[in-house]
């Protein structure tokens, strides 16, 4: 069994206009003691998919179908007592916002120790002390300082204490909503390497949800390529980056820097992700893909297993053939609807 | 820089403020049409009589020498003695303002304790209809004159049901009491709850409307996501997190409010026959009864200063990010 399961979950959001598909039929697994990442742009509903598991969705948020299995037990079953005492002890959170995840008015060690005597209310006042001594050392922050203010801290230390916060309660998953991206790039690799270290130390599992695709290099073992609220593709992280199959992941790869490339020039995808209070129906990448036939626009791709890769594309197998021999070239990217609008675009002006 | 030497720079601009004040005062009261020792002297008198009370006041000095004259006896809380009864001013204002404090006080506490809660509610429940009827009541009770609705409430249930007394602040003929005495005594309270409860609820739509927004902004913070992640009841990330946080604002807001509503007695007890220093104040300039007048001016202006005074203080109690320098 796995420590968590996700099936055909959707997710929507209550709009004006109608639900909005945050979340659109994804299903993944996680291991115990694996490291997850979900990579894709804004609003591909990576953030949602976190919220949903943790169960702390704003209010117009629902979970319309789907289940979420965590060591056996369904959480969209769940009343919110149950889910409460499942929240922090056994899913914890590092959350998006270096600067803004701690309460301004509290001591760090006030809102550990919180966190604490909710879970556990026997725990004495020194075995909490202890604890936040220990993940404070853990972390790699003086333990003197617990008693500092948030504001005291510097960027780098509030998303240490963050960290420390959130392995408080020596919780089997952690979902880590873009750990880092408040941090520049040095204090990045260094807390990057705290939790992998850490993590080797606990076993506890990790689901990394990102939009920096070095952050997954770094700290992952599988990852998720997402888009407009679907799973494009899923793989071993070396897969994903280095042979990837759905041609979302190989644009994608083009799109980011690579360091033993000199004067590559960076491509870029035309054109955006779709609507989700209404969207197309066949594959969402399909406007912006230079493979797309009327096929894609008419029906939804199914899973093609790609050696360790599953992708969600109708031509999965042709792309050594079709897309892997021209994806460096940028023509190859103009041959989509959304360039050719684009173009057109720009030729009316 | 510390607490303490903000402590002191701050006093060092309340005496500032209080001198300006008190130069505002001296010259608007002098300024004013009409001339006050009519009020003192009648033309029946002899010249020389009639200089002699003048001159007994200190009214045919110069007016700078009366200026200072007028400054040093701030200092030693001296405000003269009233044209009208003769009585020291100190007295005068010793005998009405424990009235306004108390009315004010009860009305601000009410209105305070209602208004903050319902605010917190308001902004926790945004979109319910909890919501939209708090809104409507705030801003009812915002736009309404206080002395409207006084007389309102005057008419309905003093007049009409006659379950209210129509006026003042004990019934005629209660015997003497003592002010503590007084102020606990069922005849009192009676007299309270009116003017008390149309003062609260006017007061009560501010902090209301300033707290619900605040929580709104809080809400959207990363933290209350954090907090509800910890598995935290939703009554502890209300109160202990949301609300705690959203109550900065209020404190400066409450401390000025308070000033004002100290200030501002006037309209409600004129209404409800207050024996306030507001109303007080009102008649003491219709006499032109310049000490009296000088004297209740100043102790407004004091309340309003000195709270804000207090409420600069509170926040760095309230806010840990705040520092004094």
């Amino acid at each position: 069994m796995s420590l968590l399961e996700v099936e055909d979950l959707e997710v929507y959001y209550e709009t004006e206009q109608g639900p909005a598909q945050a979340v659109d039929g994804v299903s993944f697994e996680l291991e115990e003691g694996e490291n997850l990442g979900i990579v894709g742009e804004s609003g591909c509903g990576k953030t949602t998919l976190a919220k949903s598991i943790i169960g702390i969705l704003p209010d117009a948020g629902y979970i319309n179908a789907g289940s979420i299995n965590f060591k056996g037990d369904d959480l969209t079953e769940m009343n919110g007592a149950q889910r409460r005492r499942l929240k922090w002890e056994e899913i914890s959170m590092i959350a998006q916002s270096a600067m803004n995840s701690l309460d301004p008015v509290y001591t760090i060690r006030e809102q550990i120790v919180e966190a604490i005597e909710t879970h556990r209310p026997g725990t004495g006042r020194v075995e909490s002390n202890e604890i936040v001594t220990e993940m404070f050392e853990l972390v790699g922050l003086d333990p003197e300082r617990a008693d500092d203010y948030p504001h005291q801290f510097s960027g780098g230390m509030r998303q240490r204490a963050m960290i420390a916060m959130s392995l408080a309660l020596d919780p089997s998953l952690v979902l880590a909503d873009e750990p880092t991206t408040a941090l520049d790039v040095i204090m990045q690799d260094q807390i990057l390497k705290r939790i992998s270290q850490i993590q080797d130390e606990i076993n506890s599992s990790m689901l990394v949800i990102t939009h920096d695709v070095s952050v997954v290099a770094e700290t992952c073992d599988r990852v998720i390529v997402m888009y407009a609220g679907q799973i494009a593709e899923e793989g071993p992280v070396e897969d994903i980056f280095n042979n990837p199959y759905h041609p979302y992941s190989i644009g994608l790869k083009r799109a980011f820097p690579n360091i033993r490339m000199e004067n590559q020039d960076l491509l870029s995808i035309a054109g955006y992700p779709p609507e989700l209070i209404d969207p197309p129906e066949g594959c969402r990448f399909a406007e912006r893909c230079p493979m797309a036939t009327d096929r894609c626009r008419e029906e939804v791709p199914s899973e093609h297993e790609m050696g360790d890769l599953r992708t969600y594309c109708h031509y999965a197998e042709d792309i050594d053939q079709e897309l892997r021999p021209y994806a460096d070239d940028p023509e190859t990217w103009e041959n989509t609807v959304a360039a050719k609008n684009a173009g057109a675009q720009a030729g009316d002006d | 820089m510390g607490k303490a030497s903000f402590v002191v720079r701050r006093s060092l601009q309340l005496v500032v403020t209080f001198w300006a004040v008190g130069t505002v005062l001296f010259g608007l009261f002098r300024l004013m049409p009409g001339d006050p020792t009519s009020y003192i002297v009648s033309s029946s008198m002899t010249p020389e009589a009639r200089q002699a009370i003048i001159a007994s006041y200190g009214l045919n000095e110069p007016m700078h020498i009366q200026y200072i004259k007028f400054l040093q006896n701030i200092v030693v809380l001296d405000f003269g003695q009233s044209f009208h009864s003769n009585a020291p001013v100190s007295e005068v204002i010793a005998t009405y303002l424990p009235n306004t404090l108390v009315l004010m006080l009860t009305a601000f506490v009410l209105a305070y304790a209602a208004g903050i809660t319902l605010g917190v509610l308001s902004g926790w429940y945004r979109g319910s209809r909890f919501e939209r009827t708090a809104v409507i009541v705030a801003l009812v009770a915002r736009s309404v004159p206080t002395f409207y609705v006084g007389l309102l409430v005057l008419w309905i249930f003093g007049a009409g049901f006659g379950v209210i007394p129509m006026s003042g602040m004990t019934s005629a003929g209660t015997a003497n009491l003592s002010f503590f005495a007084m102020i606990t005594s069922v005849d009192f309270l009676q007299h309270l709850a009116a003017p008390a409860l149309v003062l609260a609820y006017y007061f009560m739509g501010y902090p209301l409307l300033i707290m619900r927004s605040s929580m709104l902004e809080v809400l959207s913070e990363d933290f209350i996501d954090v907090c509800r992640a910890k598995g935290l009841k939703e009554r502890t990330i209300m109160f202990k997190h949301a609300a705690r946080n959203a109550l900065l604002p209020i404190v400066t807001a409450a401390a000025i409010a308070l000033g004002y509503a100290v200030g501002g007695s006037v309209l409600i007890e004129t209404v409800f026959a207050w024996p306030g220093i507001g109303r007080e104040m009102v008649r003491a300039v219709l006499r032109r009864d310049f000490p009296v007048a000088q004297g209740t001016f100043m102790v407004l202006a004091a309340t309003i200063i000195i709270l804000n005074f207090i409420a600069d203080l509170a926040y760095g109690y309230l806010d840990p990010r705040v520092t004094y320098d």
